[in-house]
């Protein structure tokens, strides 16, 4: 009897002796039978292997540029040229209720733009844009064997000139940030993850170094439409040193590029913000657009009521009385010029061809629809004077890069047009010449030549025709400003414009004023300008030519230092 | 035991089933018994008993066990004396020669019952002096018969079973004084030998249910053995309830479960189930396992559903190792049983409108409101008296409308049917249960639909004495038809549609607002449709190794097409779905003609059609290996599980599209073919996981219950050398109500036990892969030279640690019956602590960064809560039975280190740290501002803080100025002055009632279910009258004036004040509810009815589900998913119901 039991007890040891031999002989070929290879994920040794999949990681870079035709509340709507007739964009809500800029709200100069991953100004992203370059500058110089020495340079340079563009967005919205040329990595750095910024001087040093750098790696006309060429580097580089009051630095470089003989003005301003315009010789750095998946969504800016009533477009750009106010008569004059012929009551008669390619106005035709601001006529497009729809708040509706064909609620659903968006532009490069000539005091032919040429595509006579000959330094600029006030407005250059002349806080305190046109008693139409509903916009010498730095920034890098007044 | 005969032994199976029984099913054993004489059956049987120095019991048992044998004695028989026996495939009759030779004890075999009874003794059957002949009857209390009920005289081993039609026919004998009416699930019942001749006897059914089986992980076990906190809901209360979706049953039924039903939408109108609230800021979802596989359980056939276990604690969950941690649901298929065939029909056809439709002003209150708007802006009207009137009279429908949108747009009482076939039955050889189940449901409008075909096959074969093998398949087709719109885009479009704008003109052509229109939305839009097909198989083979006794290994293998398993990523539904988007035009009418023109004003949707397929496969491989012991050493009972197990998924999908059709017809090839116009997509995936698991579980004398079990687990989604995991868990019981002081002093007491459990379970984390230094693609990065290009991301830094969540709970119970079943009781209190769960630690590194920082496994959170079921049932006579089922639960958890940013974490009252997880923040509100809070000027006075949302005027809502910089009040109302406002969404509190009264042949059921400590946030269209053009609610018309200052709502705008829309507790609801989840009442037919008829039995009923709710909120259904009522409702559905079986 006990026999039989520890018979047992010996078959049940047996058996369990042999299972937990079997568990633990097989962990290692366990564990091994878990190896299962990722497949829709690269690991690095795939990725810098060679130039074709190095190059996919430079396209997601090029992608990352300011996808400014997806935006509904441009740059421009936070200054005097422009405002949003919408209900709340981010220009309105920052500004219409005095909110102050600070440490907690930010600036929230966001552009609407449908997803906000590429918003210019956002220091998160930005620095995530750089980190990209830095990992692809680092993987491709480490990788170098796998890579022609002609696709190295040319794609570093690429590269590099991204990085900079991108550093620029941050310098000129916070000044000195950090810089870091190569990606953080926290179990390798520890805490020298955590960088100070640098001097104002210093970024600025650094981008304007870079650029100079790499303008001779890059070819003067690109391999793919859309790559950076040295031009676009020149011209950034112009531009920085521009806005830095670099003025002998800026007309050099932008006499470099005006040299370099391969830009030219696309002879239709309005179609070259257009699809007709895509294939140009004035483009110097632009992002391309291409439905469906890369199409741009016009119909969040244009005018919105078409069709009899319906809503077309958002609305989200409605120029300001101050604008049309500086498009000049067809005869080249200014409307404060008493020889202009300028009929305050017959106000869009007459003007420069520019005006009518920008801009909707009452009584102009839009597609084959005339389109009215004009109060009382029972017009949807009536003139909002309480902020009761998306109609215009100005009485003006955008039409610069607009095409009546391809506006409607399936375009700001699924972005359908397929027009360039321009950061320069050719005719910007002569302008940012003449600027910084006039403004370097060394006026000379050349600077005449710059303007005129852009005056000219658009069907306008000379300045000196048109403002009289010997010209001092302050009418030259006043006149430069102008030009370029009306020639690229619109394009997101208005504010940086404001701030690098220091002139902000004139500009933008001003109404945004409206153009009412109503019947008088008699019958008549009467056309006054009064201020714009929700127009108010705000702006504070004393700390604004800065942004703030948002405080979850400063939380967590305690080394980042405010901007000053914030 | 004492004088009464003792039964034991019956089979788990045996008994589960007839526990589980369907009246219907119980025809068919009653005609095995008659099929097979007495005498065949114990001649035929052969068994094999090895039982070497053991006792009579334990022979007793290995008979029982074998055979269908079941032996009864009294107390004279010594069970325990010592015996030995080896015989091989002979009857019983030889064996118990063999055993009972030179012992005083005696048999007698009828027919399947052996009685043993002392030598000295009377031999049963033998007393024939004064015995007479008596007859009856045994039904249950619905009146149905029940075949093979044991009828003893009580005090011998004298008695016989009744025939299928639940008659006996015995002969008494002299002495008998009581009679003893048994039978496996039911209440035994004594009766008085009367003079008279015939009895009819109902027996009810036995609610202490000790012995009842319950499905526990990779096995079964005893209810009186269990020492972990498992609840059951059995099969027949989830059928004929007019729901599509199982896990829409389960709410209320059993304590522990907490459910939303956030959408009624057919084909997508699950229930989001959470086992004991919500333990992790990752997924809370809990494993679901059906027939031992994990498996997605929502689309199976309620009728086809034996039980579903609810697996509540660490030593129920150990068994699941890294995938246990969120509580397991277990779902057991039926099974066949031997017998006739038995062919039952279950069918239903319900109505269905929605719960609740939020209301929405009339045009007239619209156009008012409006009016009332600009007044209070200072500006002039945009609806003149004329057309006020026009809206208020109805007298110009189509420049004037007045639409109640949604009301427009839904066809009431859309139907919802089911009809379902189940053949069951078996031989000695084969058992088998088949199923075919359609079902149908309509949505609210035509182009909404869901139907669904599901077929279940479950087949046992006794290949031989030791072997069993089981073949499963049970799949299913559901056809999901949808407009191209979404749902949400509708319900979107349906909101912000006002009153006064053209649903569809009388022409009958659709109007639009804001670029599109609603019935195009509806009508107009193409279609979605989706068929998924699910294919489940399984085989299994046990074999029993009679070499060590109680010995047994199995094997089991199962292929599935779409297990839609929940807890392994990327695991949807396999399915092929086809999608046609059409424009959508909608018109404009001209007012300034007579009559009016009508002219399209836009499309809403493409400009040309455009077409998508894609097809998705999910398969699932999973390969188990058992070995299972039982054994029992005189009081010892000892059983051990040891399994290993091994899992692979696979994933694959691909699309292909086509835009701008100028064929109508929605095919792929009749698409353009220009290169911008095709488009195609696809990828697959792997999973894998191997394991091995076991359980031991040890009682003494059925009183002290002690239990282990654990598993090592290993996952493809970690590091090389960090994927395996152990998870263990140890567990206690008591039967005190065993214990003698208990036993023989309070009879009262049926049952009481105290268990508790502690132990460790895992649940997976994140991604797979995250250990690993990735880069990921995808298309439309750029466009370069004319061409959109593919880009790359890099993906968040790898961190090579990543581990899994780990689950720390603690539970102690205890259940308890008293008077019978008069009183049951079941409460646990659990406590869990999670660990390890991911989180981005992001703000241990500078945002300058620029990349996602790989997750550590560092956040932790706790929960605890406790759970009580209380039961009660209640014969008043034989005709009344009444009950009454009550459970509730409460869970509340506490979050730990989540990486919560200083600015919150260095607020008291913004911490979210240490706070319920979804606590809702925002600012306080203290009623608005009045007249007298201004100067002259409109400006604040003086000492009232001020709000940084733009002015504010009297009507705007002031909010409590609570901390500042400094951490006190500073005057200025901003960011620094949130506070807790609300609760979150998921309830703290759950509860269920359930009474039920039979009474005749009626019966009634219902089901109320109640949550509570649960707050909702309305916001946009759902709150703000005018948001973003939208329309207002008529909560909306109760607004703030200085004449009216306790209004509902602030000072009425033409779009609301920035002031008003901030975060605030005005906008925090009470989600609270109650509602009649279920209502029954069902007819049985009685039998001498329904056999006119040739069926064996027939019932009918009416059924409603959400028929009534109760709940602070009367605008939005309490389970609304979308702050803003944007969603499909919720449906209170009205059916009518039929049960036969032939």
């Amino acid at each position: 009897m006990k026999k039989n039991h520890i018979k047992t007890i010996i078959r049940y040891i047996i058996f369990s002796v042999l299972i937990t031999f079997f568990a633990l002989s097989c962990k290692n070929s366990l564990d091994n039978s878990l190896n299962i290879e990722p497949r829709n994920q690269l690991t690095d040794a795939s990725v810098w292997a060679n130039s074709t999949t190095a190059d996919i990681f430079l396209n997601d870079i090029y992608g990352r540029l300011f996808d400014g035709n997806n935006c509904w509340d441009i740059l421009d709507n936070w200054t005097d040229i422009s405002m949003c007739g919408l209900f709340w964009p981010p220009s309105k809500t920052s500004t219409v209720y005095n909110h102050e800029y600070n440490a907690t709200n930010g600036f929230e100069m966001r552009t609407g733009y449908t997803d906000g991953t590429t918003e210019p100004f956002e220091w998160g992203h930005q620095y995530s844009f750089i980190r990209k370059c830095n990992i692809f500058i680092a993987s491709v110089n480490a990788n170098a064997a796998n890579f022609s020495a002609d696709w190295m340079k040319t794609r570093l340079a690429e590269t590099r000139f991204l990085r900079a563009f991108f550093y620029n967005n941050l310098y000129m919205a916070y000044g000195g940030v950090p810089i870091l040329t190569e990606a953080l990595n926290l179990n390798s750095q520890g805490d020298s993850i955590f960088h100070p910024r640098n001097t104002a001087d210093q970024t600025y040093n650094f981008i304007t170094t870079e650029l100079g750098a790499i303008a001779n790696d890059l070819p003067n006309t690109a391999s793919d439409y859309g790559r950076i060429t040295k031009g676009a580097a020149l011209t950034l580089k112009g531009y920085v040193e521009l806005f830095n009051h670099k003025y002998a630095d800026a007309s050099v470089d932008n006499k470099a590029v005006i040299d370099l003989g391969v830009y030219s003005l696309y002879p239709d301003y309005a179609n070259l913000f257009l699809p007709a315009g895509i294939n140009n010789n004035e483009g110097i750095l632009f992002r391309l657009y291409l439905p469906p998946a890369l199409g741009g969504r016009e119909s969040l800016r244009g005018p919105c009521f078409n069709n009899e009533g319906v809503e077309v477009c958002w609305g989200g750009v409605n120029p300001s009385q101050q604008l049309v106010d500086d498009y000049a008569m067809a005869n080249g004059k200014p409307i404060t010029d008493p020889l202009s012929g300028y009929n305050p009551q017959n106000p869009y008669n007459n003007r420069e061809t520019r005006f009518y390619k920008s801009i909707v106005q009452d009584s102009s035709l839009f597609g084959n629809e005339t389109l009215y601001t004009r109060i009382g006529i029972g017009s949807l497009n009536e003139l909002d004077v309480n902020e009761r729809s998306d109609a215009s708040n100005t009485g003006y509706m955008l039409r610069k890069g607009t095409s009546p064909d391809n506006i409607g609620a399936q375009n700001w659903n699924n972005g359908t047009s397929s027009e360039n968006y321009y950061f320069f532009r050719y005719a910007e490069v002569l302008l940012n010449y003449a600027e910084a000539k006039i403004e370097a005091n060394s006026i000379d032919q050349s600077v005449y030549d710059a303007i005129d040429k852009v005056r000219q595509r658009s069907e306008l006579p000379t300045v000196e025709t048109s403002y009289g000959t010997g010209l001092s330094q302050e009418s030259m600029r006043s006149i430069v400003r102008r030009e370029r006030k009306v020639e690229l407005a619109f394009e997101n250059k208005r504010w940086w414009d404001l701030i690098r002349w220091r002139t902000a806080e004139v500009e933008i305190n001003k109404p945004i004023m409206a153009m009412k046109i109503t019947k008088n008693a008699n019958g008549q139409w009467v056309y006054t300008s009064v201020p714009a509903i929700n127009g108010n916009h705000k702006f504070d010498a004393s700390k604004n030519y800065l942004f703030p730095i948002w405080q979850s920034i400063i939380d967590q890098n305690p080394k980042i230092t405010q901007n000053p007044g914030y | 035991m004492n004088k009464l005969l003792r039964k034991h032994g019956n089979p788990p199976l045996f008994y589960q089933f007839f526990r589980k029984m369907k009246l219907t099913i119980l025809i068919l054993t009653a005609s095995i018994l008659s099929c097979l004489s007495a005498e065949t059956y114990s001649q035929t049987t052969k068994l094999t008993i090895v039982s070497s120095n053991s006792t009579l019991l334990n022979v007793i048992r290995a008979i029982e066990e074998q055979s269908e044998f079941k032996f009864f004695y009294n107390e004279k028989v010594d069970v325990n004396m010592p015996v030995s026996v080896e015989v091989t495939g002979k009857p019983v009759t030889d064996i118990l020669d063999k055993v009972l030779s030179n012992t005083l004890v005696k048999y007698k075999v009828l027919g399947r019952q052996i009685a043993l009874y002392d030598k000295n003794e009377m031999e049963p059957f033998m007393s024939e002096q004064q015995e007479r002949k008596i007859t009856g009857k045994v039904t249950d209390q619905a009146g149905v018969p029940i075949p093979g009920a044991t009828v003893i005289v009580k005090g011998t081993t004298t008695g016989v079973t009744t025939d299928n039609n639940g008659k006996f026919y015995m002969t008494l004998p002299g002495n008998a004084k009581v009679l003893v009416f048994s039978f496996v699930g039911m209440k035994s019942q004594e009766v008085s030998v009367s003079p008279n001749s015939d009895y009819n006897i109902v027996l009810t059914e036995q609610i202490i249910g000790l012995n009842e089986v319950v499905t526990v992980g990779y096995g079964t076990q005893k209810r009186g053995a269990l020492t972990s906190a498992i609840s059951v809901i059995k099969g027949d209360l989830l059928q004929g309830q007019p729901v599509a979706d199982l896990s829409n049953s389960i709410a209320g039924r059993t304590s522990g479960i907490i459910a939303t039903q956030s959408s009624g939408e057919p084909g997508s109108d699950g229930s989001n189930i959470l086992i004991r609230g919500i333990s992790t800021i990752g997924n809370s979802q809990p494993l679901v396992i059906v027939d031992g596989v994990p498996r997605n359980y929502a689309q199976l056939d309620p009728n086809s559903i034996a039980s579903i276990s609810i697996l509540k604690d660490a030593a129920a969950v150990a068994p699941y190792g890294m995938a246990g941690a969120n509580g397991v649901i277990l779902i057991t298929t039926k099974k066949g049983k031997s017998g006739t065939p038995l062919l039952s029909y279950n069918g239903y056809a319900g109505w269905q409108n929605p719960t609740v439709l939020t209301k929405f002003v009339n045009s007239f209150q619209y156009a008012s409101l409006m009016n009332a708007a600009k007044d209070n802006e200072g500006a002039s009207h945009v609806y003149s008296e004329a057309d006020l009137q026009a809206y208020k009279n109805h007298s110009d429908p189509n420049g004037h409308p007045d639409n109640n949108v949604l009301k427009e747009l839904i066809t009431p009482n859309a139907m919802i049917t089911k009809h379902n076939l189940e053949l069951s039955g078996g031989t000695d050889k084969v058992n088998y249960y088949t199923a075919l189940g359609y079902l149908s449901q309509d949505g609210m409008w035509g182009p909404t639909n869901y139907k669904r075909y599901n077929l279940t096959s479950n087949i046992d074969i006794h290949a031989t004495k030791y072997t069993e093998v089981s073949i499963s398949i049970n799949g299913r087709v559901e056809d999901r038809n949808s407009p191209a719109v979404s749902s949400s885009g509708i319900f979107y479009q349906a909101f912000r549609t006002p009153p006064i704008a053209p649903v569809k003109f009388s022409n009958g052509l659709p109007g639009g607002w804001i670029g599109s229109s609603v019935y195009g939305d509806i009508f107009d839009s193409g279609y979605t449709k989706n068929l998924g097909y699910t294919l489940l198989n399984q085989f299994s083979i046990e074999q029993q190794l009679p070499f060590i006794k109680g010995l047994s290994v199995k094997a089991v293998l199962s292929y599935d097409y779409n297990p839609g398993d929940s807890s392994n990523p990327g695991s949807g539904i396999s399915s092929f779905e086809r999608q046609w988007v059409t424009p959508i035009p909608f018109y404009t009418l001209s007012t300034s003609t007579t009559p009016y023109t009508y002219t399209q004003a836009g499309n809403g949707g493409p400009s040309k059609p455009q077409y998508y397929e894609n097809f998705t496969q999910n398969q699932a491989f999973t390969y188990q290996a058992y070995l299972n012991y039982h054994n029992t050493f005189g009081k010892n009972d000892l059983r051990g599980l040891i399994v290993l197990e091994e899992r692979n998924t696979k994933f694959s999908t691909f699309g292909a599209s086509r835009l701008n059709y100028d064929v109508l017809l929605p095919e792929l090839n009749n698409g353009s073919s220009a290169s911008v116009d095709v488009g195609n997509s696809g990828y697959s995936s792997e999973g894998k996981q191997e394991s091995g698991l076991y359980r031991l579980s040890y009682a003494y004398a059925g009183k002290y219950l002690l239990e282990a079990s654990g598993r090592y687990d290993g996952n493809y989604y970690f590091a090389p050398g960090k994927r395996f995991g152990f998870f263990p868990a140890f567990s206690a019981g008591w039967r005190i109500s065993d214990e003698k002081f208990i036993k023989d002093k309070l009879t009262w007491i049926n049952n009481l036990k105290v268990r508790g459990s502690y132990g460790e379970s895992g649940a997976l984390a994140g991604s797979p892969f995250q250990y690993l230094r990735s880069y990921s693609l995808y298309s439309g990065a750029s466009v370069l030279a004319g061409n959109p290009t593919t880009g790359m991301v890099e993906n968040s830094e790898p961190n090579i640690n990543i581990t899994w969540e780990r689950a720390k709970k603690t539970n102690i119970g205890f259940e308890a019956s008293f008077w019978n079943g008069l009183l049951t009781a079941e409460a646990d209190y659990f406590q869990e602590k999670r660990s390890n769960m991911l989180a981005s630690p992001n703000i241990v590194v500078p945002i300058e960064y620029g990349v996602g920082i790989s997750q550590k496994n560092a956040a932790s959170m706790s929960n605890k809560g406790f759970e009580i079921a209380l039961g009660s049932s209640h014969k008043f006579s034989d005709d009344l039975l009444v009950s009454l089922n009550v459970n509730a639960t409460f869970a509340k958890n506490k979050l730990g280190q989540i990486y919560e940013n200083t600015v919150t974490y260095n607020n008291p009252n913004r911490r979210v740290s240490g706070r319920p997880m979804g606590t809702q923040f925002g600012w306080r509100a203290i009623g608005f501002f009045k007249p007298e809070d201004f100067n002259q000027d409109g400006s604040l006075k003086s000492g009232i803080p001020t709000q940084s949302w733009g002015p504010v005027h009297p009507g705007d809502i002031r909010y409590a100025d609570t901390y500042g910089p400094n951490g006190k009040a500073d005057g200025i109302i901003d960011n620094n002055d949130i506070v807790p406002i609300g609760k979150s969404f998921v309830p703290e509190i759950i509860y269920g009632i359930s009474p039920s009264i039979i009474y005749k042949g009626f019966d009634l059921n219902m089901l109320l279910q109640g949550a509570a400590n649960r707050d909702f946030y309305i916001t946009g269209a759902g709150a703000w009258p005018f948001y973003s053009s939208s329309s207002a609610t008529i909560d909306n018309l109760d607004y703030w004036t200085p004449t009216h200052q306790d209004a509902k709502n602030p000072r009425i705008t033409s779009s609301p004040a920035p002031n008003n829309m901030v975060t605030s507790s005005f906008w925090v609801r009470n989600g609270s509810y109650l509602r009649l989840k279920t209502g029954q009442i069902g007819y049985t037919f009685p039998a001498s009815v329904v056999q006119r008829i040739k069926v064996k039995s027939l019932r009918v009923y009416v059924s409603g589900q959400n028929l009534i709710t109760w709940s602070p909120i009367k605008n939005f259904d309490p389970e609304v998913s979308d702050s803003q009522g944007m969603y499909y409702p919720q449906q209170k559905v009205v059916s009518v119901g039929l049960n036969v079986t032939f």
